[in-house]
């Protein structure tokens, strides 16, 4: 009886092309989206080389050191050297960020705001400083001395760099290597169809309970036990789930490339309990509410998509927002709890925070089950 | 009438359809749009966290002064893990950490160290400008004057020395960039919403036993499919009408001006290219169930691609160039563009025509393959 | 002829609403068995409870001599129920639907093969093996519904208005249908509110009202219990006054009239009133065309005892 209601169940939901839409294709047609979007993102928030023009006016050092910055190992600026017509029509075009002109005091000219700009300022401004710095040393020097050497003057410069090189303040970076942010996309669309799978399991179940179909008054009359048709039922969903979310990691590995990292194991372990709460999910609202089924379909679509939105699908701040200020919201949120766990998993070196997120997903399933049990266990109806 | 009256209550039923698309668009537009009503040039500011755990005096409140002038100080629960999120999110670019002690043993010269997290963007970047240039003209200074208050003046006055900047344009770019983000967002929202409904719609109608009641009845067939269209039509022209509504709350005054009516312009065109699209697509798939899937994947393929929900300018190139074919694309390059333009004129706005000439071009593809499949499906 | 099933004092309680009220009958063995009544007269209520689908308030109800309990699977072995609204499902198959809901009965591959096959013979689904529900009429949906409700060769068959909008083609197989698992020796118990229907296949009628029996037996009784009269009509050219007071006097006649060559001649009561007056007729050379006799149905015995008609 098991086996014979397995083999149908599955051969159910395989053909069900809508149940098969929304757990193996949509989030395979959302992760290439995600991938297509993002991918180049994260590359854009590190530096460009910055095109810029200086238009020289008279004669001045900054070009010089211009120059020097040009030819350095990291490029910081490109540069183009001309009168001001044409750097004002390359403004203009947008083909640089902004230019200089180099007279008396120095002048940049932009067209927006924006960090190019910033960057450029600063570095004209650390120019400028630095010609503040060596006046202030000869003052220093004449009100020590009486006199400024010319032996003095020139080793200015190069005493200021040697200052530079051996009295400087270690600046050391502790943060985490791992700080792609976009990951969390792709950890939300592990918890999308991971919770996703709970239609099918509602759709299974509401087929086995005869207050909810017609099938389930058919099995109901019918010689099977209805413990061995609902656990078999569910076995059907867990597998066709466990098949949907196989082909996402086949997909997005091979395919698109992600690294989901070094601790592939608990990864695998979080998304197979993560799957769990997903199925009881449905199981719970095919169970307890007593309408279309469509609408049922409705609500896990809906609750998902919601409880993905929370946890960082359509802009992983969102996460961050609601983690800040509503961390209730996020506790009790089982995308959240799957999405949570990927990232501390990922971010963080202790597997404290992960551990966390793999309990409530096990209180979270329990407590849906839980929730149906009392309708899964009745036999007799008040109604049909 | 009485096909608009039955289409009212089709789409009564789908009306959470709808308000579900609405509040995403204002649930995003709103959340992203923060604007700074500001004119000229301002520097930009990195969001910093400082953690100090030496005494706030001298040298080192001095240090965080300067810090604090020069970017967007983040105050963060004392928490190491909430400071760690705060990174990774990008709520902060950078943490400085201040050691015990660190005064001290910077006036002795002893070098302490410094430790930063630093989320390794432009923005880490710069914080990382304004602590090495600080600590390098305190150095230098530190050479010549032992005097701490001394050395703190010699420090500021230096850092005050400005760079005088200049910037051309006069553009209200915050309001105007706020103004694209909405209608950039709206493409999704147009997308989802109206080739949803008018898909549902369209199918619901077409369902054997409507169908055969409207047959038998006396309304003449065809003046039937004109009030379909027509009803259709006025579904999409209200929801572009509320949605041109919600941008005058949502960004204010600046829809009235040439660039905001310009804007407004390109969306109606946009609405009317969905309109076609949902024709078509209403009148390929019969079946009802499919129609939420497809509309999906339509709406934010389109969205994701063209730069709808991450700005065009962070695309790869192949994006781009596959987003060519899809309406969506011309509709938010007219966006970016109307954003950018200095001047509002028939000339300057060439561009912005041909991108017209497309979505109209994409209308009239999807108004012939409508006919081409109703014609094939009656026959 | 034993008692298969014996259905004692059945109360069922919709909330407030009494839906069956202290109802007690039983069901012999291979006799069809039609509970008739209108919408909401507690027919599904009656055969939901029966199959242990319900909770009820009091009654007993008990099934070759053992009480029906929802996990009494040695009873519902022998069952087969079709169920008013189609059940099936949509992704399998003719074949594989059946297949599953046979399998919950019946374990060994092989028997349930030839079982399948019987009962897609028996409702004429032969062509359709491969056919998803979809690509069905309704017609040949409500037989596959029959025939996954009765492939594992029940003992006791609940029909529960398997005839409820189906083509006039359907229909007659579907009757067929059930007359043919009579004669393999089903017993059927069967709820409808088509009238004809009861009257060609019933052995037996419970007329059910509000959830109590109004009246009980077989289609004849009850309509003889009905006391109503016979109509007879006869088309004659001409007919002389002596022959109308005549037939007056023939056995159990009522009234007679004649006008525009129209005799109308209205029975008591009474059996083969038709022929005595066609023997009337006959004796006397009297030339007759279109004769016919209208007899109460059960609709006229329905109308009689609740005063409402059945068909809503």
């Amino acid at each position: 009886m098991f086996l014979h209601n397995l083999k149908y169940s599955l051969k159910t939901l395989f053909k069900n092309k809508t149940l098969i839409f929304w757990t193996f294709a949509f989030p395979l047609i959302l992760g290439t989206l995600f991938q297509m979007a993002f991918q180049d993102i994260e590359k854009n928030e590190t530096l460009d080389t910055i095109s810029i023009a200086i238009v020289e006016e008279k004669e001045n050092n900054i070009k010089n050191i211009f120059e020097e910055l040009e030819i350095e190992d990291k490029k910081m600026f490109s540069i183009f050297y001309g009168n001001e017509e044409e750097a004002k029509e390359k403004l203009e075009q947008s083909e640089i960020s902004g230019y200089l002109i180099l007279s008396d005091t120095p002048k940049i000219i932009v067209k927006e705001n924006g960090i190019n700009q910033t960057i450029l300022k600063y570095v004209v401004g650390e120019i400028i400083e630095t010609e503040e710095i060596m006046n202030n040393m000869i003052t220093y020097e004449i009100s020590q001395n009486g006199v400024l050497t010319n032996e003095f003057y020139q080793t200015l410069y190069e005493n200021i760099k040697k200052i530079e090189l051996e009295n400087k303040i270690e600046i050391k970076d502790i943060s985490s290597r791992n700080l792609s942010y976009t990951l969390i996309e792709f950890y939300t669309l592990i918890a999308m169809t991971a919770l996703y799978g709970g239609i099918l399991g509602l759709y299974l179940i509401n087929q086995n309970l005869a207050n909810q179909s017609s099938n389930g008054k058919r099995i109901a009359v019918s010689p099977a036990s209805k413990r061995t048709i609902i656990i078999s039922s569910a076995l059907a969903g867990y597998i066709v789930q466990l098949i949907g979310i196989a082909l996402l990691f086949l997909y997005t590995i091979f395919a698109l490339h992600i690294n989901y990292g070094e601790h592939f194991f608990f990864i695998l372990l979080l998304t197979l309990i993560g799957c769990l709460a997903g199925l009881s999910m449905g199981i719970m609202i095919a169970s307890i509410f007593k309408i279309n089924e469509n609408t049922k379909t409705g609500i896990v679509i809906a609750f998902t998509m919601l409880s993905c939105f929370l946890s960082g699908m359509m802009g992983i701040t969102m996460k961050y927002i609601v983690d800040k200020n509503i961390p209730i919201l996020n506790i009790i949120n089982p995308a959240n709890m799957i999405t949570d766990g990927l990232y501390s998993l990922y971010y963080y070196e202790t597997l404290d925070r992960y551990y966390f997120n793999i309990i409530s997903l096990i209180i979270f399933s329990c407590f849906m089950l839980a929730l149906s049990m009392q309708s899964l266990r009745r036999q007799k109806y008040d109604s049909i | 009438m009485t096909v608009f009256k039955a289409y009212l209550k089709v789409l009564n039923k789908n009306k959470w359809m709808v308000i579900l698309y609405t509040v995403i668009l204002i649930f995003f537009a709103g959340f992203n749009m923060k604007t700074s009503d500001t004119r000229g040039f301002v520097t930009e500011k990195p969001d910093i966290l400082i953690v100090n755990e030496d005494e706030n005096i001298g040298i080192t409140k001095h240090f965080i002064n300067y810090i604090k002038e020069n970017s967007n100080i983040k105050e963060i629960k004392e928490d190491e893990n909430a400071r760690n999120d705060a990174l990774f999110y990008r709520d902060v670019n950078y943490i400085i950490y201040i050691p015990k002690n660190f005064r001290i043993d910077f006036l002795e010269g002893k070098n302490p160290e410094i430790k930063v997290k630093s989320t390794g963007d432009y923005m880490a970047f710069l914080s990382e400008m304004l602590v090495e240039r600080y600590f390098k003209i305190a150095n230098i200074y530190k050479s010549i004057e032992t005097n701490e208050e001394k050395l703190e003046m010699l420090i500021e006055n230096t850092l005050q020395k400005e760079t005088e900047v200049e910037m051309t344009s006069k553009l209200d770019t915050d309001t105007l960039t706020k103004a694209a983000y909405f209608y950039n967002f709206a493409n999704y929202s147009i997308l989802a919403g109206s080739v949803f409904v008018i898909c549902f719609i369209i199918s619901s109608f077409k369902e054997e036993k409507v169908r055969k009641r409207t047959i038998v009845s006396s309304h003449n067939y065809r003046k039937y499919n004109r009030e379909l269209l027509l009803s259709n039509s006025l579904f999409a022209f209200t929801l572009w009408l509320f949605y041109v509504l919600l941008s005058f709350i949502l960004v204010g005054k600046a829809m009235l001006t040439s660039h905001g009516i310009v804007m407004i312009l390109n969306s109606f065109v946009f609405s009317f290219t969905s309109l076609t699209l949902a024709f078509f697509i209403g009148n390929l798939i019969s079946n009802k169930e499919a129609i939420s899937g497809i509309v999906n994947v339509i709406a934010l393929g389109s969205s994701f691609l063209c730069g709808a929900f991450v700005p065009m300018e962070f695309l790869p190139d192949f994006v781009i160039t596959i987003s060519h074919i899809l309406p969506s694309y011309y509709y938010i390059s007219n966006n970016e563009m109307v954003k950018t333009l200095e001047i509002i004129s028939l000339e300057s706005l060439q561009p912005f025509f041909i991108n017209i000439g497309m979505m109209l071009l994409f209308s009239l593809l999807f108004i012939v393959l409508t006919n081409i499949v109703t014609k094939r499906k009656s026959s | 002829m034993k008692n298969i099933i014996e259905v004692k004092k059945l109360t069922k309680m919709y909330k407030n609403l009494k839906a069956v009220d202290n109802l007690s009958f039983e069901v012999k063995e291979g006799e069809i068995l039609g509970l008739l009544g209108p919408n909401g007269s507690g027919k599904s209520t009656t055969m939901n409870c029966m199959l242990s689908l319900l909770e009820f308030k009091e009654g007993t109800i008990t099934i070759f001599g053992k009480e029906m309990k929802p996990n009494a699977y040695d009873i519902k072995k022998e069952i087969g129920v079709v169920f008013q609204d189609v059940a099936l499902f949509e992704e399998l198959t003719v074949y594989d639907n059946m297949d599953y809901f046979c399998g919950l009965y019946i374990k060994d591959k092989r028997t349930r093969k030839q079982y399948i096959e019987d009962a897609i013979k028996l409702v004429g689904l032969e062509d359709f093996k491969k056919f998803y529900p979809k690509q069905l009429s309704g017609g040949l949906l409500r037989r596959l519904n029959i025939a996954c409700g009765i492939a594992h060769k029940p003992k006791i068959v609940f029909l529960d208005e398997p005839t409820v909008a189906v083509d006039p083609q359907s229909r007659n197989n579907i009757l067929d249908g059930i007359e043919k698992l009579r004669e393999n020796g089903a017993t059927i118990i069967y709820t409808t509110h088509y009238m004809e229907e009861v009257e060609i296949l019933c052995d037996r009628v419970i007329i059910l009202d509000k959830g109590i029996i109004i009246a009980e037996g077989t289609p004849d009784e009850l309509k003889e219990l009905a006391n109503m009269e016979e109509k007879v009509s006869v088309y004659i050219e001409k007919l002389e006054e002596k022959h109308i007071e005549e037939i007056k006097k023939l056995k159990n006649v009522s009234e007679v009239t004649y006008h525009n060559s129209n005799l109308i001649v209205i029975y008591n009561k009474g059996k083969n009133n038709l022929i005595s007056l066609t023997k009337y007729l006959e004796k006397e050379r009297i030339s007759y065309d279109k004769i016919y006799s209208e007899r109460p149905t059960l609709n006229d015995v329905f109308l009689e005892l609740t005063g409402k008609e059945l068909r809503d």
